[in-house]
């Protein structure tokens, strides 16, 4: 049996005769159909220019991102504004460890453990707020995390630093292999948050996202979910950051740390829905279909997105995907339990 | 096992002016099925808070099953056989009902796999909610949601129920269906605290109530007893308590 074909095997009720299985009407040809999509990306190198693999690699950057965030803001009710602190400190990881003489895309995992490890610290300050101050406060983390490193001249201070080690590939070759990094990346991290959302933590975060004190009165341990959420984050969003360093050949703290990072994250995982797997990856489409078709018209681009995102807030407070998927019961990712029982069910198959 | 499962010892907890417990000490034997009433404010709901764990006495000791649990949060107590409802229902309004369920199973009661199948399916069925199972539970009814609200509970393991206001706001036919769960819960020896403000559903299905006002408890005993005691006459001049019980 398939790998998807086993991780969507129906299993028993004894004695019921229902059966309990994963996801409404949405089946392992979804999955399927995502494998053959990694597939194809994969081989995009060889179809289409150099100039749009690059925008690719920003398109997996801001996706990767914005799936850590929707982790965090969508399921375990932390509205983090400061997740570019992880993003930065990927970045910065890199040029350490490739001004020590390592190859930079090798880093990449490095930089991410890096970032885990740093934010279990950072999780045990920044827990001990809620809501709008707990935003704030990551904030202020990020921005701290920006003085620290524009003040450590070794690596550049405020100016920034390049990124050695890359002056030795052939400039197809480097944007070849940046490419399949961040291909990489944000298939790691979309696979890791499908099999985490469809653990039994999984359960939990949704429990939590929907109602945190009923979550803890049926017994979830909502701060340690909430923390393997947060150090998981930052391990994605350091990857990214990684990434960033090793594409862009040099890391700006400015740039790196920017709070900007937090605004397109937000959008992006607003428009497409917040709490599901696949609003984030719409979002991401549509930002950056709507960057590439109106940047050029400065002000009006601002003005479309903003409208965009007021729109979609009034009229699909879940979001595009959000709406979708809860009128047509449909997922792409099948997180959901579905009970299938031996009489017709009130919302199963139509009889 | 101990003789009494819940044990508060002088507890006291106050809002600014607003007392809610007063020096109040009260058990629960292991199977028992107490009632709880008192009028609004008395501090009914303050105290299943307190002993599931969403607020702190400001002094007291709450005992479970011989154990200290003040310092427990809620999540641990459940885990430790503390199921409560809300007196105003707190579905998991984006999952299932089956999945509503399942996060008690799993978390509550620390089952895995088919096992937390089964023992979510078996509250759903108790509650009634089997052809409800794959609905999301922001679509449901009150009294479905006063359903899940008890089916949840069920299904983390408790050894202690703590039923605030199921029956509010339901039809006859709707309160008799939970009083023969509540019964059938007190069969198998499940600990149960109610609280009701329609008194005539308690009195079939306790066997002690107990009357809260202003944080203390003014009666304690026989249902019918406590209903015709004086004090509790009194608490309850002219509201509709008063007129029930008299029925
Ligand atoms: N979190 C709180 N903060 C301030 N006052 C509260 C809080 N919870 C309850 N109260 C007050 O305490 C009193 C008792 O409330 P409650 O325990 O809900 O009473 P009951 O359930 O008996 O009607 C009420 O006056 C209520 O307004
Ligand atoms: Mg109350």
């Amino acid at each position: 049996m398939s790998a998807a074909g086993e991780l969507l095997a129906p299993s028993a009720i004894d004695g019921t005769g229902f059966t309990v299985r994963r996801a409404a009407r949405s089946s392992g040809w979804l999955l399927g159909f995502a494998a053959a999509l990694v597939v194809l990306l994969a081989f995009m190198p060889a179809l289409v220019s150099h100039g749009d693999t690059s925008l690719l690699v920003n398109v997996f950057v801001l996706l990767t991102i914005s799936t850590m965030w929707n982790l965090l803001a969508g399921y375990a009710g932390l509205v983090s504004i400061g997740q570019q602190a992880f993003i930065g400190l990927g970045a910065y990881s890199v040029v350490v460890a490739a001004i020590n003489g390592m190859e930079p895309f090798t880093v990449i995992p490095v930089a991410a453990v890096v970032c885990g490890v740093i934010s279990i610290p950072v999780a045990a300050l920044v827990f001990r707020t809620r809501g709008g101050y707990f935003a704030i406060a990551t904030w202020v983390v990020a921005s701290a995390a920006q003085l620290v490193i524009s003040s450590i001249t070794s690596i550049g201070g405020g100016t920034g630093h390049p990124v050695p080690g890359l002056s030795s590939l052939a400039p197809g070759e480097f944007a070849n292999i940046s490419y399949w990094s961040a291909l990489a990346v944000v298939v790691v991290a979309l696979a890791a948050t499908y099999l985490l959302l469809r653990s039994r933590l999984g359960l939990v975060l949704a429990a939590v996202r929907d109602n945190e004190d009923a979550a803890r009165a049926a017994g979830t341990r909502v701060t340690l979910a909430r923390g393997v959420v947060f150090v998981l984050a930052a391990i994605g969003c350091g990857a990214a950051g990684a990434l960033l360093a090793v594409t862009q050949l040099q890391v700006e703290p400015v740039a790196a740390f920017s709070v900007q990072w937090s605004a397109e994250i937000i959008f992006v995982t607003l428009i497409g829905g917040m709490g599901t797997i696949e609003g984030p990856i719409l979002g991401t489409v549509i930002y950056f279909v709507l960057q590439q078709n109106l940047a050029q018209h400065g002000a009006w681009y601002l003005i479309i997105v903003g409208t965009v995102a007021v729109a979609v807030a009034i009229w699909f407070p879940r979001g595009l995907w959000g709406t979708v998927t809860r009128r047509l019961r449909f997922e792409f990712f099948p997180v959901r339990y579905q009970v299938v029982g031996p009489r017709p069910q009130d919302s199963g198959s139509p009889t | 096992m101990p003789a009494t499962l819940l044990e508060l010892v002088r507890i006291s907890k106050r809002f600014g002016g607003v007392v809610v417990a007063h020096d109040l000490s009260l058990s629960v034997e292991p199977g028992a099925a107490v009632g709880l009433v008192g009028p609004n404010g008395a501090g009914k709901t303050s105290l299943f808070s307190m002993v599931a764990g969403d607020l702190r006495p400001d002094a007291g000791t709450i005992s479970f099953d011989g154990a200290v649990v003040n310092r427990l949060g809620p999540a641990a107590r459940c885990r430790l056989g503390i199921g409560r409802t809300y007196q105003v229902p707190k579905p998991f309004e984006r999952m299932t009902v089956f999945e509503n369920a399942l996060v008690a199973a799993q978390q509550g009661a620390g089952a895995r796999g088919q096992d937390s199948h089964h023992r979510a399916f078996a509250s759903l069925e108790r509650c009634n909610l089997i052809d409800k199972v794959n609905r999301e539970a922001g679509s449901l009814g009150l009294l479905d949601r006063k359903r899940l609200e008890l089916a949840r509970a069920l299904a983390s393991g408790p050894r202690l129920v703590l039923l605030d206001e199921v029956a509010g706001g339901l039809t006859q036919p709707e309160v008799r269906e939970l009083v023969d769960i509540v019964r059938s819960l007190r069969a198998e020896g499940t600990a149960v605290v109610w609280i009701e403000h329609v008194v005539r559903a308690l009195v079939g299905a306790v066997d002690r109530l107990l009357c809260l006002a202003a944080g203390v408890v003014i009666a304690d005993g026989d249902p019918v007893r406590v209903l015709d005691d004086p004090a509790v006459r009194e608490v309850y001049l002219g509201t509709e308590l008063a007129i029930e019980g008299t029925v």
